[in-house]
């Protein structure tokens, strides 16, 4: 697989959200405006990024049989020391994504990529991995939470686009309508995805 | 097949005590840069503004006795200050305490600004961990509007909650209701 291959493929074929369908609480329970699903994607490329760096780099040195306890304590350290850095030096910066980080902890999406990529392969290639499948999970946010912050608020990015004689679906921005939503647009992708096929 | 177990239970360990390591020294580099940064994002304009209009600064109570009194006796309670404006006039007091019912995520951590005649100039929630979109409306104007003004002689019992955000609605509700008893108790003239 060239690297190439390997970025497209986080993005269309194998995208965390949209077609693996791994992490979904966080994914589900951040996307009521579009900053907050932009956030939480922009602060997984980084942890999934540097995450992947560290475990492929020491592949060789985990044994197979504690590979899993193994990966949580370096995901949740390294979770742990960008959230410290990012209140330390970057205090703007952590106020706007400061509540997404612990919350990569719990996403499942850095542990997979963990497991199914990162303790195969190479430093190189896992970092590509780790930018492409981290792009594939902020364009799947960007999706989500546009249609949800337009549906339940009428607004983008805080704008308000619609006519003021719309009146908000308050289910979009509340917990079942992210279900609805991210369940119709998984059934868009798929009938795309299969229509080009065919 | 014992060696095994103690060297796979050795790397495990080596990995988290170095993890461990590196985390307490970050901790403490980063400490003070963070409390100092909690700090100054609380005595931002905008904070002092919202909490009590024409404040420049918040500062320490005078009575520390007082203040540690009230810690002692109301474990939700965090500072007691007093707002004063460019002039250096006393403009009133600004309680800061975490709610007594929790939200969704926690308790939520509030300043409330009480005039000298008993009346609420002003909220600001400091932290919160409620659902993005739906319990952090608490944070906006749009919902505090309805406390300011009230009479901070009485606990507030009726307010219109958020749809769809109750809870965060009541705990942000508790620790109003909190700064409202600590007044009464202590700094009613």
């Amino acid at each position: 697989m060239n690297k190439i291959d390997i970025f497209k493929n986080g993005i269309g074929k194998e995208n965390p959200i949209l077609v693996q369908q791994v992490g979904m609480c966080a994914t589900l329970a951040i996307t009521t405006s579009l900053l907050n699903g932009i956030g939480m994607g922009v602060a997984v490329i980084a942890v999934l990024t540097g995450s992947n760096i560290v475990i492929s780099a020491l592949r060789k040195f985990i044994p197979d049989e504690v590979r899993i306890p193994a990966f949580v304590i370096i995901i949740a350290a390294f979770t742990t020391i960008i959230d410290l850095l990012m209140h330390a030096y970057t205090f703007a910066l952590y106020q706007a994504l400061g509540v997404f980080i612990p919350l990569i902890v719990v996403n499942c999406i850095i542990l997979a990529r963990a497991e199914a990529f990162a303790f195969k392969n190479g430093v190189v290639d896992s970092i590509i991995d780790g930018l492409g499948m981290g792009a594939g999970y902020l364009v799947a946010m960007i999706l989500l939470s546009s249609i949800r912050e337009i549906l339940g608020n009428g607004s983008i990015l805080g704008f308000g686009i619609l006519p003021e004689a719309y009146e908000p679906m308050m289910i979009s921005v509340q917990p079942p309508g992210a279900f609805i939503i991210l369940g119709l647009l998984i059934g868009l992708v798929n009938y795309l995805s299969r229509r080009k096929k065919a | 097949m014992k060696n095994n177990y103690v060297r796979l239970g050795g790397i495990l360990f080596l990995i988290a005590a170095v993890s461990a390591g590196l985390l307490a020294f970050l901790n403490d580099t980063t400490k003070d840069l963070i409390a100092q940064n909690e700090a100054m994002a609380s005595m931002d304009p905008a904070v002092l503004e919202s909490v009590m209009p024409g404040a420049t600064m918040f500062n320490d109570y005078a009575d520390t006795a007082l203040v540690d009194a009230i810690k002692a006796e109301n474990d939700k309670f965090v500072n007691l200050q007093m707002a004063v404006d460019a002039s250096g006039s006393e403009l009133g007091t600004v309680i800061r305490t975490l709610s007594t019912v929790p939200g969704y995520g926690g308790d939520m951590e509030l300043f409330v600004g009480i005039s000298p005649d008993g009346k609420i100039t002003g909220l600001n929630v400091v932290a919160h961990s409620e659902t993005s979109g739906l319990g952090s409306r608490t944070t906006e104007p749009e919902f505090q509007s309805q406390f300011i003004g009230k009479d901070a002689s009485v606990e507030i019992v009726e307010f219109d909650a958020l749809t769809g955000a109750t809870k965060s609605s009541k705990s942000f509700l508790s620790a109003v209701n909190n700064a409202i008893n600590i007044y009464n108790q202590h700094l009613k003239k």
